[in-house]
């Protein structure tokens, strides 16, 4: 009975509820009873803030405090919490597609031909070896403090790492599975299409959920580093003003995005991959 | 060439073998050389032999005296190093395929993204055959392979014997005319094998396709073949050839009861255990 259902989640929620509680009252509790040498400096709300005031930026932040009324904020103040959300959701997932769809694409054809994969094996292996993070100011540098720098940094991420599982899916496609297709009457598009993509997509689909958390990073450091908008530029503007509790804000939302599009890639893999046994739906 | 003693005892040929049939497969002088790590290593040497229409030859030998590198190579999926073959008069291109040959591997190739019905409506599918149409044929063939509660499962979920029930019928859904099928039991246990030479049988004793059977089981080979090309170890030359004058139709353990298939048992057993001797002395 010990690990049934019922107990993990209990253990679970009584985990949170120590950890918002001792946020929200440690430090105040360790400075009244403690002296002042052994009091937890990490606690100290200046620093990490306090789920009350956590709760009362995101309400401001978050549009539901504001005097005006909740649209007039949203269309008002152009660096809110869902207009910050959405950009930064946005650009991760356009950053994330074209990145996967190019590694992908990239990863077919130089792993159905030798000949390229020879030519062009020591530039990616050269490229790849840059620090993606060093390339960000030359990026910002070229493509501006918009969104399309953005996008171009999480492309720049997503890219090598979803090229480089394509690559090694494509030539790990089992010889006598493409001879097989070929006798019964397969073209070499046909081949492709129906043995090689469906075989790669294991190994492809080992390299989005990755990538997907990639983007998300590449396009924070994006905003970091230079935009206009967006939850990094929140961060920045929360760190000029020493605001522990926006931060916190934004930081949570960042989680809840990383964690909506880390289920809608799962849940993709988990339909198109059907036939592996550990996706097997359970009955 | 070597002469067959078989030939004389080929009273009670099976119609459709009548020395009038038309070839359809002609091996001529085939070679093979593989390049091991610098050496020249010949796998198959000056081998000639004929499938006439409608026969069922095996081909036996020990392993790897080259049987699967002929059976490649007359399907066209590796160059040969010398000598000829013809399919019905026509030159085996390398990676050419003739829509007429269907080809059985010795290993598991089924599509693991596919459904049962999904491997087995493979050729059709990307032969753009509509839906509909393919529905039914797919529908008949699951059931003649005795698979009809697994239509929807994928082929992780079945055993050896049904896995390699789906993979022939994924090839003689597309009636090709000449099946080439390597060892295609080879990894099953006797009594799934047995049930694979009766399911075999049925088809081909109603459908008479040319056969081109490779094998390393004699058992098997007196059980479904007309003829028995026997070829020496390696490299693989032809040794003899025999014809099987087991009367059809067969029963797979009822044929082992006959007195010609205990004659050919011994006097082949002996020749083989000859060639056996020989690949371990190597
Ligand atoms: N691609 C290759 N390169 C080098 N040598 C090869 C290659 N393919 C086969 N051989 C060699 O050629 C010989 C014949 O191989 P083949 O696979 O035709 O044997 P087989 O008669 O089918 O054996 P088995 O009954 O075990 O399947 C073997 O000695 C093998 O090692
Ligand atoms: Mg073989």
């Amino acid at each position: 009975m010990s690990n049934s259902r019922a107990v993990i989640l209990f253990w679970q929620l009584a985990i949170l509820a120590a950890v918002l509680v001792i946020w929200q009252w440690g430090f105040d509790w360790s400075k009244a009873l403690l002296p002042k040498a052994y009091v937890p400096k990490i606690l100290d709300p200046y620093f990490v803030a306090k789920p009350t005031l956590i709760w009362q930026s995101f309400l401001r932040l978050g549009c539901f405090a504001d005097a005006g009324g909740f649209t007039a904020c949203v269309t008002g103040n152009d660096n809110n919490l869902w207009l910050a959300t959405l950009v930064t959701l946005k650009n991760t997932w356009w950053g994330f597609l074209f990145g996967s769809a190019s590694g992908i694409a990239a990863g077919l054809i130089l792993g159905r031909s030798d000949f390229l994969a020879r030519v062009f094996g020591p530039y990616i292996v050269a490229l790849n070896s840059i620090p993606r993070i060093a390339l960000v100011p030359l990026v910002i540098l070229i493509f501006g403090l918009g969104d399309l720098s953005k996008i171009a940094t999480a492309w720049l991420v997503v890219f090598f790492v979803v090229f480089f599982n394509t690559f090694e899916g494509t030539r790990a496609v089992d010889r006598d599975q493409i001879a097989a297709a070929r006798l019964l009457g397969a073209s070499e598009f046909t081949v492709l299409r129906t043995v090689v993509i469906p075989s790669a997509l294991a190994w492809v689909f080992a390299s989005l959920l990755p990538a997907v958390s990639f983007a998300l990073i590449g396009v924070i450091v994006g905003e970091f580093i230079g935009a206009e908008r967006g939850l990094g530029k929140l961060i920045i503007e929360a760190e000029a003003r020493a605001n522990a509790s926006e931060m916190m804000v934004a930081i949570f939302v960042m989680m809840f995005v990383g964690i909506l599009l880390a289920i809608a890639v799962r849940s993709l893999q988990s339909y198109l991959l059907r036939w592996q046994p550990q996706f097997e739906p359970s009955a | 060439m070597i002469a067959a003693p078989g030939q004389g005892l080929a009273l009670a040929r099976d119609e459709g073998e009548t020395a009038a049939a038309r070839t359809r497969i002609a091996v001529q002088g085939l070679a093979k050389r593989f390049n091991a790590s610098g050496r020249e290593f010949v796998a198959v040497d000056d081998v000639s032999f004929e499938v006439k229409q409608g026969e069922f030859v095996a081909l036996l030998g020990p392993s790897g005296c080259g049987k699967s590198t002929i059976l490649n190579m007359v399907a066209g999926l590796l160059p040969r190093s010398g000598g000829r073959i013809l399919i019905d008069e026509d030159t085996v291109e390398t990676g050419k395929v003739n829509p007429r040959v269907g080809y059985v591997f010795q290993r598991d190739t089924l599509f693991p993204w596919r459904t049962v019905e999904q491997n087995i409506g493979y050729g059709l599918e990307i032969a753009g055959l509509p839906r509909a149409e393919r529905a039914g044929r797919v529908a008949s063939a699951v059931e003649k392979a005795g698979l009809s509660g697994f239509a929807q499962s994928f082929p992780r979920m079945l055993s050896g014997g049904m896995r390699q029930r789906v993979a022939l019928m994924r090839t003689l859904i597309l009636e090709p005319e000449i099946l080439l099928m390597d060892e295609p039991f080879g990894a099953l246990d006797t009594h799934t094998k047995l049930e694979m030479h009766k399911t075999l049988l049925e088809i081909w004793e109603r459908e008479r396709q040319t056969v081109l059977f490779v094998t390393h089981d004699l058992g098997e080979a007196l059980t479904l073949a007309s003829r028995i090309i026997l070829l020496s170890a390696r490299p693989g030359r032809l040794k003899e050839d025999f014809d099987v004058a087991i009367p059809r139709p067969r029963d797979p353990v009822a044929v082992r009861e006959t007195a010609e298939f205990g004659r050919l048992y011994s006097h082949i057993w002996h020749s083989l255990g000859e060639e056996f001797r020989r690949t371990r002395a190597d």
